[in-house]
Order: C-alpha cells, then structure tokens, then sequence
C-alpha cells in the first residue's frame, strides 16, 4: 500500500471550534489519542485555536532548565507541560497555527519514527509549497523553508494510538521568545546546520494572508488528498479533558516532573 | 553540577547531577528528545545513580545501554543515545 492509500483507508473527521485554555489543550490531546487508540473515536485532525499565551515544553525537558517561570508569570504566560517529546514553545492566540492527528498505529507501520514524520506533515509541506512557499521537511521534526524555520513536530506513540501534533509560527514576537525561553550555547552549536535554518520565518511574513486563509487552505489540502469528514468533540470527550486538565496538566506534580 | 551534548542532527540532552562520596547522585536526564516509553527515562537516569564519578564515557553509555535493554524491544530513542547521555554526564562532572 503506497502512502496516499494508507491515508485513504481511514474517515478522517475534522475537529476546528472554540479557543480553548493551555491546560486544556494537552489534555484533550491525550484524551482524543486514548479515544482513537480505543476505536471509540475514528482517526482525527484537530486545529487547535488558543485562548491564552503558553509556554509549552516537552515531555523530558527539565522545566527550570527551559523557561524563565518569573519572567512567564510576568507576561501572563502560562507554563504547561505536553506528552510528547521535543523541545520548549511559546504560543500566542493567533500567533500561531497548531494541529493535532490522532492515528492508528497501522498507518505508521514499518517505517522508522524519523520517517513517520515526514509522512504525517507532507500534506501540509506540499499546501505551502501551493501557497508559493518554498518548503520542505527538515528531519527529525522541523517544516522549514528557504527563509527560515516554520515549524516543529511531535510524536507520542501511546494508548493504543499515534498523536503527531505541529505548532507553525504565524506571527511570533521574536522579542518575547528569548525572554521566556532558555536557549543553551549548546544547543545552537550545531555546526552542521546553517544558521539561517534556524531562523524562524513565520508565515505571515512569507505569505501576507491572514493566518484563517492558510489554516483553510490547509484543511482543504489534507481533504483532497486524504478524505476528511465535518467531526466535533464529543461532549464526554470534553468533560474527560476538563478533569483531566484539572487533575495532570494543571498541577505542579505533572508540569514539573522534571524540576 | 550541569553538563549538557547536543547529538549532531540530532537533540539537546542536559544532564543535572551531585557527585556525594565519589558517586554521581541524584542524576536528571532532560532534554527536547523523543523517547517511548517516557518511563524509560528513569531507568536511563537510574542507570547512572551511584556510579563512581570518575567513570569514563564509555562505562557510563554501556550501564545505560544495559539497563534500556532490559526494558526490551519496545524502547525507542530519537534524536540521542545512551552515547550522548554519557557524554552530557562526563561533562557535568568535569
């Protein structure tokens, strides 16, 4: 079976709707994952909308070690930790353009995880590269393009399931990142990639449409080549989330796992 | 103590530790890696808990190494090694 006919063996349902608070946010992420590693829900795409600023670091990353809670607490940014790995981002309500696919495992199969990548964010390479973007996929986990970096990935293979979600910079305030975001001398020492790799260009700049055409434009290319389907939350699936959020990615315990 | 190893194409692991009577103590692994199952990053910390601190990097990647095997088949790194681990602790201590 090539790629397109592995996508094509699910009934994509799409998920779009209100803002939602960062907390919530992760925890509907684990309970869409768990529903479809189940069979209780049929594979999904979910575009996230923010109601609030976050910083929101990765599943191993030490949150002393990444992020300035001070300076957070500050700007009104809420720290919140997700389930997948990768490193630390901030987001801001219309700033950015992220979206969770909940997979069954069978779509990935027999490909390294490096590879599962690319597969499950070349929908979204190729609508950029239709916008006239010159983007491509930079592995492990990065979409980026000839001006700079976009965006970045990340998995969990947990519950039965696949959650691959991607943040993308729509507007980001490049001020504001390093203020709240520690970056290491280490981390930027990476003499194989080029410095402009690592610069981020975020779409807005690269496209002047407004972030809600691209996100269209988006979900119109991942219809086309893989079928999708109007879906909506159920609303047990949001109660679960809501408890969720209250008792593991609101707490202290859970967003400092690793101080 | 803080030692940190960016893996070329690869992920930042930062390594906190205390050296107490010669043995490295309380050993963090952190980083923007990918790992499955994320429980295995106690047993990769675990693996380094009351070695000798002069340990060389080799010592240190081959107790983790052993310790991710015995998990099984159903462990996965992405974008480090118990190599990258070892040397982020060589460079805490030293």
């Amino acid at each position: 079976m090539n790629g397109r006919e592995r996508w094509r063996s699910y009934r994509w349902q799409l998920i779009t709707g209100e803002p939602l608070d960062p907390p919530l946010q992760m925890a509907l992420d684990e309970v869409l994952t768990r529903r479809v590693g189940t069979g209780a829900r049929a594979p999904t795409l979910r575009f996230w909308e923010w109601s609030a600023p976050a910083v929101v670091i990765g599943r191993f990353q030490s949150l002393r070690n990444e992020v300035d809670l001070e300076e957070a607490a500050r700007h009104g940014i809420t720290v919140v930790r997700r389930i997948t790995g990768g490193g630390a981002m901030l987001t801001e309500p219309g700033r950015v353009i992220t979206y969770s696919i909940y997979a069954p495992p069978e779509l990935v199969a027999g490909m390294s995880f490096q590879e599962s990548y690319a597969f499950l964010d070349a929908w979204v390479v190729e609508a950029l590269r239709s916008l006239g973007i010159d983007a491509w996929y930079q592995p492990i986990n990065d979409i980026t393009s000839a001006q700079g970096k976009i965006g970045g990935a990340a998995q969990a293979r947990r519950y039965g399931a696949v959650l691959h979600h991607t943040t993308m910079a729509y507007d980001i305030d490049p001020e504001k990142v390093p203020r709240v975001i520690r970056i290491g001398r280490e981390k930027l020492s990476d003499k194989g990639i080029p410095s402009a790799a690592r610069r981020v260009a975020p779409l807005r700049q690269q496209t002047n449409l407004p972030r809600e055409t691209i996100q269209e434009h988006l979900i119109r290319t991942f219809a086309d080549r893989h079928g999708l389907e109007e879906g909506s939350l159920h609303p047990d699936e949001i109660e679960e989330a809501r408890e969720l959020a209250r008792t593991k990615f609101s707490s202290w315990e859970w967003t400092a796992i690793l101080p | 103590m803080h030692g940190e190893y960016k893996t070329p194409g690869g992920k930042l692991v930062r390594v906190d530790l205390e050296v107490v009577d010669g043995r490295l103590h309380r050993v963090q692994v952190s980083g923007d890696f990918f790992l499955e199952p994320p429980e295995a990053l106690d047993v990769i910390a675990g693996a380094l808990e009351g070695v000798p601190a002069d340990a060389s990097e080799e010592e240190l990647a081959r107790r983790i190494a052993e310790a991710l095997a015995r998990l099984g088949d159903d462990v996965h790194l992405l974008g480090f090694s118990p190599d990258a681990v070892a040397r982020a602790a060589r460079r805490a201590v030293s």
